[in-house]
């Protein structure tokens, strides 16, 4: 592959990494995970490169090879977070609210996703994300209104979580 | 939940403690290997062939110094080595083309789907070759029962006259019964390894497929 298709991908991957950044807070639980589940990533996505024709946005094409490398490729299975791990529950966004009960009950929620399984984790990243259901249906390979019908059933199980 | 709804009105401006990654670091990261399954998938696939293959080879050499060929006949025996190398080529092109289909752009679910047929494919392999093992070892048993001279000398002493019969039936059953020993090992085996393999992406996979329900 050519010197400058990869400087090409390289420009386009640090312009968009915070992307992989998310999905890899989300699917593991400290910092040495975090660092193996971006390269495998950053792998698959250069060998996928050569196929983006471009007819998607970059970063859409992103979400589906770094969904699937989380999901399907990656080998290692995610320790179960637990509450202690603090650090890796915290949701940490650069301007902080004023208000600390809310940052609180941010940290709560993202502690609540962390705790969903694989598949949930997916479908709440591309919502968090604000991809619509079409979006979020042929990312997954489901149907629009089980998409729909999931995340109802996530939000309801959130909320379980939060207050038990 | 409208809860969810605040999370996503702060979630573009999340940090995490994860340092941003530099032009020059995600370059470095390009040329470090995968550790993916699928890469895993096609070692293992790779091993399973020449396995095989090896197989088939060392009994074609320990054959020859036998004389089986003369015993069992050249037609039986080129025949069936000609159709079993020409299934294995099969084989080989139909890895190859589940191999190739695997693409990590495509949706999750048809991904996924793609990595278990070819671990499929791989399954019908050892089946294959197990079964035509065990055929073309019993075939072989009894065209050359009656071809070897070994055999009909002791079949011919005073102890045998009489049970030829139970002969057969315990050279055949024994036969049988070491394959089938070796189908469960060989069983076990691929469960061990494919199992710790892919245990993950089924989990994945059937919660997927249960929301299509």
């Amino acid at each position: 592959m050519s010197k400058k298709l990869e400087e090409e991908f390289v420009k386009q991957l640090e312009e968009n990494q915070n992307i992989v950044h998310k999905i890899c807070r989300l699917y593991t639980n400290d910092q040495d995970a975090h660092n193996d589940l971006f390269q495998e990533v950053t792998i698959q996505l250069w060998r996928a490169y050569p196929k983006f024709r471009g007819d998607s946005k970059f970063s859409t094409w992103m979400y589906r090879v770094a969904l699937n490398t989380a999901i399907t490729l990656y080998r290692k299975s995610t320790r179960r977070v637990k509450t202690q791990d603090y650090d890796s529950v915290q949701f940490k966004i650069a301007d902080r609210p004023e208000d600390d009960e809310q940052m609180e009950q941010l940290t709560l929620l993202y502690g609540a996703v962390k705790q969903l399984n694989d598949i949930e984790k997916a479908l709440v990243f591309l919502y968090l994300e604000d991809k619509n259901y079409r979006e979020i249906a042929e990312t997954m390979g489901i149907s629009e209104v089980n998409a729909r019908v999931k995340m109802n059933r996530i939000k309801t199980k959130l909320t379980n979580i939060i207050n038990p | 939940m409208d809860q969810l709804d605040i999370l996503k009105q702060n979630w573009q401006s999340q940090t995490g403690n994860a340092p941003q990654f530099s032009k020059e670091q995600l370059g470095g990261l390009l040329a470090r290997k995968s550790s993916s399954i699928v890469k895993w998938l096609f070692i293992i696939a790779i091993i399973e062939f020449a396995l095989f293959i090896v197989l088939g080879i060392i009994s074609h050499f320990t054959n020859e110094e036998n004389n089986t060929i003369e015993m069992i006949g050249e037609p039986f025996y080129y025949g069936s080595m000609i159709v079993h190398y020409v299934v294995i080529l099969f084989f080989i092109f139909l890895f190859y083309k589940n191999y190739k289909s695997i693409s990590t752009s495509q949706p999750t679910r048809s991904l996924m789907n793609k990595i278990l047929k070819t671990r499929r494919t791989m399954k019908w392999y050892i089946w294959y070759n197990l079964v035509y093992m065990m055929v073309v070892g019993m075939i072989g048993a009894v065209i050359i029962i009656p071809n070897d001279p070994r055999i009909s000398e002791m079949l011919d002493s005073p102890n045998f006259i009489g049970h030829e019969t139970a002969f057969y039936a315990t050279f055949l059953g024994l036969t049988f019964v070491i394959f089938l020993i070796l189908c469960v090992v060989m069983y076990l085996i691929y469960m061990v390894i494919y199992g710790i393999l892919l245990r993950k992406l089924k989990r994945n996979y059937n919660e997927l497929k249960r929301m299509e329900v």
